[in-house]
């Protein structure tokens, strides 16, 4: 090949690009060679797996992409393959004249960027270079994310682009440091909380372990351990989401209750992302979504009923996979609007990790996965959403007709729980809220077995928790006493609302979906929060503990 | 001369003993690999002469271990196919269906065909070879499709 033409070319990319071309049929790999270099590449060959892996060994910046035979007599491709993977991390193509597709989908797994078959037209060769892009873009993300200095609010800015912007940016400025804590972590940015709710997902909650979600996610250099340790938090975070979507459920009650009297935008605006909750890593989204969807649920008002009308339309409205917050309604809801709510409280602190106490919730369900991506659609937990949310109509009217199951929240303490809770948690309450804080607060309390409620009523609970609730009982209490409808409303609507926002990536999904699973064993009495029944249902996931059960 | 040459090439390609991929190959060649076609072929023939002669052992054996016969085969089929060797691929893919149906005479059968394919191939391809030398360079006539 000319150097000349090399030397010319060597900086316009893809003219240039180094490769490594290795088969052992000698014909192949000449008419490969002169292929490659009519590509203008910069071809180096060889008819041995093993010259070819010392070759890279010896300079792993030699070259940059790899294009093997599958057939190959002292190593088999595909173990070259994985190898060069694991030691390189370079994009390699396998070359073969078997179109079976299980050779194909065996090069895929080995973590081959494409499979070309024999013989090979300029053409597909051509394009090759496009895996080089790609992969060194794939890297370079990745050593962002584990830099974690300000990617997440990158990535979850990214990741609102569905939802709000405002809400991401407001998210993004709180996500400021989630890695500061931690040495070279691995920062979970939406795509990989993606990957990860993905493979939870599809491993189910109960069996999702970390070596299993490790190998579904396929991801580089992530390790076992961090995969255990985002799976701590999201559980977590699940749990908080329950336990915070009663609260929030309560409040949203209460908010859309106020929203709707002031504009709709009340709460729902304010849980909605607006506020900005915090959500740290932007997966906030999710909780944001949920929010946003609260607040329009709100105007749905298909919980009419309830009187504040604020939910009219949530349970209607949610197809199951609906919007973002649909479907949450119907199981994971709940969770979701907690972690909305939790979310759009804004938690102003809330960091993406961190979860400050507000955002908390939201930040580790969201952080994690990126519930806004929708995930709940594909919760096979949503089903139970619109079971769920019908029940929460039910609910809701039930609750109207002072069918507060359980706490006994007494509206006063309430009101100062409320009020407490309220003002540190997310300054993005209402206003309004504050008249009725003790419903409000309360709901959050809901407990477990109010399976939607709970998912409301504890947005801030997320990690928190404690300090927040006195109890979420006891703001379940208060809420109910004073307002059991409201509550109840409010939650619903909350919980609709979150349901609806939901979409929220898939950690809410996951939240959701943990919701779900409870919110499907628990059962849904007319009117009948049946907290119980969710918290029973919980797996793998936190229990949600919901000291309360609304049950009436 | 020139037209002789073409006209060659046309009978190959005609009989079936080439096809596209010979003229992808073609296509390949220009001043910076003037001779890439035959090189190629010759580094074929040169390959494939080799893998003959390991199946003809492996049948002469009588074992006929028809994972490794099909190995080879799958290993002969690549590089035919690579160069355009219609005919010789089809007896390869002829070949290797008996391996799989465990049918050894129809291994052996094939064999024998394909190998005669396989040097007729390479004595038309020789000849041609040799003639678009000596007419020159750039007659690399395209089959008119």
């Amino acid at each position: 090949m000319t150097m000349e033409q090399e030397i010319e070319v060597l900086d316009q990319f893809p003219v240039g690009m180094r490769v490594l071309a290795v088969d052992d049929d000698q014909t192949c790999l000449r008419i490969l060679q002169t292929l490659l270099q009519r590509c203008q590449y910069h071809v180096t060959t060889t008819n041995q797996a093993q010259t070819a892996l010392e070759l890279l060994r010896e300079n792993k910046n030699k070259f940059d992409l790899v294009i093997s035979d599958v057939d190959m007599p002292d190593m088999d491709g595909f173990k070259l393959l994985e190898l060069v993977g694991l030691e390189m991390d370079l994009p390699v193509i396998m070359l073969s004249a078997h179109s079976d597709p299980k050779y194909v989908m065996k090069g895929v797994k080995h973590g081959a960027c494409d499979y070309l078959l024999k013989p090979v037209r300029i053409e597909e060769l051509k394009n090759i270079w496009q895996h080089v892009v790609r992969k060194s873009k794939l890297k370079k993300n990745k050593s962002n994310v584990s830099n974690g200095s300000g990617n997440c609010d990158k990535a979850n800015r990214k990741r609102k682009e569905q939802y709000e912007e405002e809400e991401e940016e407001e998210r993004g400025n709180d996500n400021d440091d989630p890695t500061a804590q931690k040495k070279p972590r691995v920062l979970w940015t939406h795509e990989l909380h993606n990957k990860f709710l993905a493979a939870v997902d599809h491993l189910g909650v109960e069996r999702a372990v970390p070596k299993k979600i490790l190998d579904l996610m396929n991801v580089d250099k992530l390790t076992r351990e961090n995969v255990a340790s985002h799976l701590q938090k999201f559980r977590v975070a699940l749990k908080k989401v329950s336990d915070d979507a009663i609260q929030q459920a309560n409040r949203a009650a209460i908010d859309s209750h106020f929203m709707q009297m002031n504009s709709q935008k009340g709460l729902g605006g304010f849980y909605h992302h607006h506020r900005g909750i915090p959500v740290g890593s932007g997966q906030f989204h999710g909780g944001t979504t949920m929010m946003r969807h609260y607040s329009s649920n709100r105007n749905l008002g298909r919980l009419n009923s309830l009187g504040a009308g604020m939910f009219q339309p949530v349970s209607s409205s949610f197809p199951r996979n609906h919007n973002d917050g649909g479907n949450i309604i119907q199981g994971l809801p709940l969770e979701e609007l907690q972690i909305n709510n939790n979310i759009n409280r804004a938690f102003p602190s809330f960091t993406s990790q961190q979860n400050s106490p507000m955002v908390a919730p939201s930040n580790l369900l969201l952080l994690e996965g990126n519930p806004q991506s929708s995930s709940l659609p594909s919760n096979p937990g949503f089903s139970p959403h619109f079971e769920i949310s019908k029940r929460l109509e039910h609910w809701s009217n039930a609750a109207l007709s002072t069918n507060i199951p359980q706490s006994d929240v007494h509206s006063k303490p309430d009101t100062l729980e409320w009020n407490a809770f309220c003002d540190s948690a997310s300054p993005l309450v209402n206003p309004n809220l504050d008249t009725n804080p003790a419903s409000l607060c309360r709901n959050t309390g809901f407990g477990s077995t109010n399976a939607a409620q709970t998912d409301f009523f504890y947005p801030l609970q997320m990690n928190q928790q404690p300090a927040n609730n006195s109890g979420p009982v006891t703001e379940a209490q208060l809420f109910r006493s004073s307002n059991p409808n409201e509550g109840l409303l409010m939650g619903q609507q909350k919980l609709q609302s979150g349901l609806m926002a939901s979409d929220a990536g898939s950690l809410d999904d996951r939240v959701n979906s943990l919701m779900t699973q409870e919110q499907s064993q628990s059962d849904f009495s007319e009117g009948d929060w049946d907290l119980d029944g969710l918290a029973h249902s919980e797996h793998a996931y936190e229990k949600l503990h919901f000291p309360f059960s609304l049950s009436a | 001369m020139q037209r002789q040459v073409a006209l060659i090439k046309q009978s190959l390609f005609d009989q079936g003993y080439l096809d596209e991929q010979f003229m992808e190959l073609e296509e390949l060649q220009d001043d910076a690999n003037p001779n890439f076609v035959e090189e190629v072929s010759a580094l074929y023939f040169k390959d494939s002469a080799r893998l003959i002669n390991n199946i003809d052992q492996a049948l002469e054996r009588g074992t006929f271990d028809f994972n490794r016969l099909d190995s080879y085969m799958h290993q002969f089929k690549g590089s035919s196919t690579s160069i355009g060797a219609s005919k010789v691929k089809a007896e390869c893919t002829t070949f290797r269906e008996y391996c799989r149906a465990g049918n050894a005479e129809g291994c052996l059968r094939t064999f024998q065909q394909l190998k005669k394919e396989h040097s007729t191939l390479r004595k038309k391809l020789e000849h041609y070879f040799q003639l678009a030398r000596q007419a020159g360079p750039k007659e690399t006539a395209r089959r008119p499709k």
